[in-house]
């Protein structure tokens, strides 16, 4: 993070400085505020990112206003009309990085200070009405909202560091700017936010796979050298001890690439979490591919599947196919493992549906849990899909936890070819990716059933059933 | 510096929903770190949630000062007279999850003087995640005045009610395994139960923003986890 670290100098006459001139331009248009952001004791990491962002123009741009803010004689206020370069309010509506521009009147009134330009990402970040309100409906962290102060009051450049909510928890760089005062004697500030999820999750992905893996790894590498040293020792000639333990090595090494590869995707999926992904899948081809992939599984233990499926393109995703495909695999997988023989798993679709109806319970006494629930969008659609096997099922108490790496329920057991303990914990981080939903339902001895929702492709709302009929199929 | 203009009887609605969305912001700061000096055993920050929690108490006393001036003053009807009113319940239920957040805080300090107990307070994390992501929605759809996103919360209850038996389980487990942690274990407890209590404050906002919204009280059964079970 190029910007938090220096703190620029403390400048309480930066406005006076600047010629009078100037303030008459920031009521022309926003573009004019860039180039006093860049004069207040330009930030050159700032005008780095800025003019990258906005492209060779800008970046022509940018550089112009950095050499201007260098020479104090150069008045600001109309830069670059000689070679048409595009004008300053495209290249800040069209940035990334959300920008807003802050008006404040009086020191005390701390809930008044209101945004008078926010660019387009700031009005999708924070879903703002362009012709901007009071600061507070936008931003209420109390951190970012006293750098804000500072700016306006101190004349200090403010950096910090603030989480963003949501399902998918992104972590931004709020950095304020003093802008100085308005021709009505408003004091305005610029506030900028990075977004830094990257950077800080590759850190914690990498330190929490370390930690994972030291320890899981520990077991089956305890119990391979044990083995190895028995055959070194007092079993090196006994014939049947040897291939025995050569069996249960196999195994365990097995079990330790498995768990190393569930490890290494769990990683690289986390790392992608905030960025949605983008192409369409067609669910319910995915899901036939899944169960021909997994036909000698279910044929080795005499399971059948029972799927129900709609037509061919009405359950269209967002999504990224390896990925759903991962989904539906462990969750399939999952529910064979846990059906006895001669069991059925049923597989069902269903498209169309509201985040409330893809959540609904089907069984009212059925435990029941939603194990993420989607930021609340109005008028989005779902597509279904619902795993049932007719294993122990699970208790109450367990729901909760189904999704932490490693846990296992007590007392039940997923057969000889155990799991690694992270099926579902990258279910619930891919689906989060793709901003969709999981819940499950059990009821002890009868099964579970897990259900996750996705949301529908865009584009194409004629081919999807009518919701209507279809919900009524799904809550039935 | 400038004059104090006199404001218009709609701005001044909006001035107070606006100080209850900043105090909000406050609230949600305060619960956010006192889950984190859980998490990391970070005992100054610890220190400076119990230190924190003053101004939520000054903000809420400003907000009930404002909102009887306002009632008293202009007398609103209707939907106004709501508004003020959300306003002063809200910023009750805020300070009461301030309060949370500051005995949490105070039981992470204690926290850090016993050995770390990263399962538990994963678990404890975990939850305090999800409570985190209720008050901010129900915040969030009291900013916007988002029916549909309130009534989302309301429906949600459940979910932090499941967490908070799996801790309640777990913590058992633990406490009859090894008495020793029993007192960590008993503070972890009372964490969990103040998490708890948030997500039912935030709850009850959804209600009161229902009730401004609309003038109507939410009337169907709210989905309750019997413990029985």
């Amino acid at each position: 993070m190029p910007m938090a670290s220096p703190l620029p100098p403390f400048r309480p006459d930066g406005a006076r400085r600047t010629p009078v001139g100037v303030w008459g331009a920031v009521l022309i248009g926003p573009g004019a505020l860039l180039a006093l952001a860049l004069t207040g004791g330009a930030n050159p990491a700032a005008a780095i990112t800025l003019a990258a962002a906005s492209g060779a123009g800008g970046l022509l741009l940018a550089r112009r206003a950095v050499r201007r803010a260098a020479d104090p004689a150069t008045p600001v206020a109309a830069p670059a009309v000689v070679d048409h370069p595009p004008p300053f309010d495209v290249i800040l509506e069209t940035l990334p990085d959300p920008l807003m521009v802050i008006a404040a009147e009086e020191a005390d009134d701390l809930t008044g200070r209101r945004f008078v330009f926010a660019n387009a990402a700031a009005r999708e970040l924070f879903k703002l009405q362009p012709r901007g309100g009071l600061l507070v409906t936008a931003m209420r962290n109390p951190q970012v909202l006293e750098a804000v102060d500072e700016s306006l009051f101190a004349g200090v450049r403010r950096s910090v560091d603030y989480v963003g909510g949501g399902a998918q928890g992104r972590e931004w760089a709020a950095h304020c700017a003093p802008l100085g005062v308005d021709a009505r004697g408003a004091r305005l500030a610029l506030l900028v936010l990075r977004d830094e999820t990257d950077a800080r999750r590759s850190e914690r992905t990498r330190a929490d796979f370390l930690a994972n893996a030291s320890h899981e790894l520990r077991t089956p590498l305890a119990s391979l050298s044990g083995f190895i040293e028995t055959l070194r020792g007092h079993a090196k000639d006994d014939v049947g001890a040897r291939d025995r333990f050569l069996g249960i090595m196999q195994a365990q090494a097995e079990r330790m690439s498995r768990l190393i590869d569930d490890l290494m995707s769990l990683s690289r999926i986390e790392l992608n979490e905030h960025i949605a992904p983008s192409g369409q899948v067609d669910l319910a081809m995915a899901v036939i591919d899944v169960l021909d992939a997994l036909a000698p599984q279910s044929k080795a233990k005499a399971v059948s599947f029972d799927p129900v499926l709609p037509p061919r393109g009405a359950a269209l995703v967002e999504g990224d196919r390896d990925q759903i495909v991962q989904v539906i695999q462990n969750l399939v997988d999952n529910a064979i493992k846990y059906t006895p023989r001669d069991g059925v798993v049923r597989v069902e679709v269903f498209p169309g549906l509201t985040a409330e109806m893809a959540a609904a319970p089907r069984d009212p006494a059925a435990a029941r849990l939603s194990l993420l629930t989607p930021d609340h969008l109005e008028g989005e659609r779902y597509a279904v899909l619902r795993v049932s096997d007719r294993g122990p099922g699970m208790a109450r108490e367990h729901l909760p936890r189904l999704t932490e790496r490693f846990y296992r329920v007590e007392g039940q057991k997923s057969g000889d070819r155990s799991g690694t303990g992270l099926g579902l914990a990258i279910v619930k981080h891919i689906v989060n990716r793709h901003r969709g939903g999981l819940c499950v339902e059990s009821v002890q001895g009868e099964g579970a059933t897990f259900g996750v929702y996705f949301p529908m492709a865009k584009g194409e709302p004629t081919v999807a059933a009518p919701p209507a009929e279809t919900a009524s199929r799904a809550l039935s | 510096m400038t004059e104090h203009t006199v404001k218009s009887y709609g701005e001044e609605l909006n001035h107070l929903t606006a100080e209850v969305t900043r105090m909000g912001g406050l609230a949600e700061a305060q619960v956010a770190d006192a889950i984190d000096c859980i998490a990391r055993r970070d005992a100054p920050l610890a220190q400076q949630v119990v230190a924190r929690d003053e101004r939520l108490d000054t903000l809420q006393a400003e907000i009930e000062r404002k909102a009887f001036k306002l009632i008293a003053l202009r007398q609103p009807m209707a939907v106004d007279l709501r508004h003020a009113v959300a306003a002063l319940k809200i910023s009750m239920s805020l300070e009461r999850c301030g309060d949370m957040a500051k005995n949490i805080g105070k039981r992470a300090l204690i926290l850090t003087e016993a050995d770390p107990m990263t399962a538990l307070t994963r678990s404890i994390e975990r939850m305090g995640k999800l409570v985190q992501g209720r008050l901010k929605d129900v915040l969030d759809a009291y900013t916007a005045s988002d029916l549909q996103r309130a009534i989302g919360v309301w429906g949600r209850d459940e979910e932090v009610d499941e967490h908070y038996n799996a801790i309640f389980r777990e913590l058992l487990t633990y406490m009859m395994g090894d008495p020793r942690t029993i007192n960590p274990c008993a503070h972890l407890l009372f964490v969990a139960k103040n998490l708890e209590r948030i997500g039912d404050h935030a709850t009850n906002i959804a209600e009161i923003i229902h009730f401004e919204l609309t003038g109507e009280e939410i009337i169907s059964q709210r989905p309750k986890l019997e413990l029985s079970k």
